[in-house]
């Protein structure tokens, strides 16, 4: 018995040891210990340790930022979800499309997720602009990072748009024929630029394969840089707080 | 010791114009809190609400996949995403130069120098008049562009009342 008890023991404190290892801190009881717990924490670090009450009041930033990057995570993560059944070919991409909708477990609730999330972003990330202009947040010091939001204004737009060719259907191919054409009017580059992005002169493999690229990998990244300078700089330049 | 209290005085000064004025706060109620957990659990909350508002309208709202694509087969109208509905309104409108090219550019422009063309320090809103009804406009034109092309565009893109008195298509 004593055998037993001694054995328990000891794997009690061996998973006691392995849990507490995830944190560097203990449990946030005390103030003292839940300031450590923001500032060692991998996850809560980019937050800051102490804040005003009135910097996290919901009315002030009504979460837009917070929101918009949340929804840039889900899609994400649904999006390596439809990566594993979808191809980027003319001959595929439509059939995955199908099979996702009405084949794959979860395939169709998964979809839908990616398709409205990057719908919403598209509104929350514009809200967001309008918060940060409707508070006077740009001005000194914080010119900077709003150039660098307007940028990432522009990525989240461009990736909705990439990824709106990507189903391959009669809604895609003409929603990109139309929005390509617009580029087609800039004078010496436009054309070019056009013939760039589609790689050739019509909507085709080449194109699909391009906005694939740029959709899963190009863009995402660019942007998910720019958004930690941009978390970066808002820690640093302090954030503008309640008005 | 003067000299240094003055130099003081001054730095502070200096601090306090590199960062625009706040307005008055009641600084009772507005203390300074450890954002762990009650920051932190408020984004965890919002997070968690925004999943469970998703989850559930994708279970009852179906993402469009219409026909496969077909290049020999151009609906009509043709629409860009919703998104870039303004652009393709303005481009029916305008020459494709002015509508494609200059205005768009025009716009990403000057909303990046936004923070230098507006000089007035100040961030509160009955002190930002102008800033904020030009603001007002600018989101009003967009929308209305949007929602113009999105419903009261038909047939080659042209007028079309159908989505509101209920005819046409
Ligand atoms: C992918 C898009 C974006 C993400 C994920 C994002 C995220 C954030 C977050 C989390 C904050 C902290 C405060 C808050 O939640 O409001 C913030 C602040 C800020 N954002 Fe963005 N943002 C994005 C786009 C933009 C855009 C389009 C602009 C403007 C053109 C912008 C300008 C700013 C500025 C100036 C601040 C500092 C505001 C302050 O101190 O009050 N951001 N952003």
């Amino acid at each position: 018995m004593r055998l037993v008890r001694a054995a328990f023991d000891e794997i009690y404190a061996l998973l006691a040891q392995m849990v507490s290892s995830l944190f560097r801190h203990g449990l946030p009881l005390t103030d003292k210990i839940a300031a450590r717990t923001a500032l060692t924490n991998f996850v809560l670090h980019i937050h800051p340790v102490r804040v005003r009450r009135s910097w996290i009041r919901m009315s002030y930033t009504l979460c837009l930022g917070g929101l918009s990057f949340f929804l840039f995570i889900v899609l994400t993560v649904t999006g390596l979800y439809l990566m594993f059944y979808y191809v980027p070919s003319t001959g595929h991409a439509f059939q995955d499309m199908r099979d996702l909708q009405f084949v794959i477990t979860f395939g169709g609730v998964v979809r839908n997720m990616h398709r409205w999330a990057a719908h919403l972003m598209v509104i929350t990330v514009w809200l967001h602009m309008a918060r940060v202009f409707l508070t006077g947040s740009y001005k000194k010091p914080r010119e900077f990072n709003w150039a660098i939001g307007t940028t990432l204004l522009l990525i989240t737009l461009l990736l909705s748009f990439t990824g709106y060719l990507l189903p391959w259907d009669q809604l895609s191919i003409w929603a990109v024929t139309v929005g390509t054409n617009m580029a087609r009017y800039a004078p010496i580059a436009g054309p070019f630029t056009r013939y760039l992005l589609l790689g050739g002169t019509v909507v085709g493999d080449n194109a699909l394969l391009r906005f694939y690229v740029l959709h899963v990998v190009g863009l995402p990244l660019f942007g998910f840089l720019l958004m930690v300078v941009h978390f970066w700089r808002v820690r640093k330049d302090g954030f503008s707080g309640g008005l | 010791m003067a000299t240094e209290a003055r130099e003081r005085i001054e730095a502070r000064r200096r601090v306090q114009q590199r960062e625009a004025p706040l307005a008055i706060r009641d600084d009772k109620d507005d203390e300074m809190i450890v954002s762990f957990p009650e920051f932190i659990f408020k984004e965890f909350i919002v997070a968690v609400g925004m999943t469970v508002f998703l989850v559930l309208v994708s279970i009852f709202l179906q993402a469009p996949l219409l026909g496969k694509a077909n290049a020999a087969m151009t609906p009509n109208p043709s629409k860009a995403p919703w998104y870039f509905l303004g652009l393709q309104e303005l481009l029916s409108r305008f020459p494709p130069l002015m509508a494609g090219v200059a205005f768009p550019t025009f716009v990403i422009v000057l909303m990046i120098l936004v923070p230098y063309v507006d000089k007035n320090p100040s961030r509160r809103p009955a002190e930002r008049k102008l800033a904020i009804i030009l603001f007002a406009l600018y989101s009003m034109i967009a929308v209305a562009l949007v929602v113009i092309g999105t419903f009261f565009r038909g047939h080659e893109f042209t007028w079309d009342w159908g989505w509101v008195l209920g005819s046409g298509q």
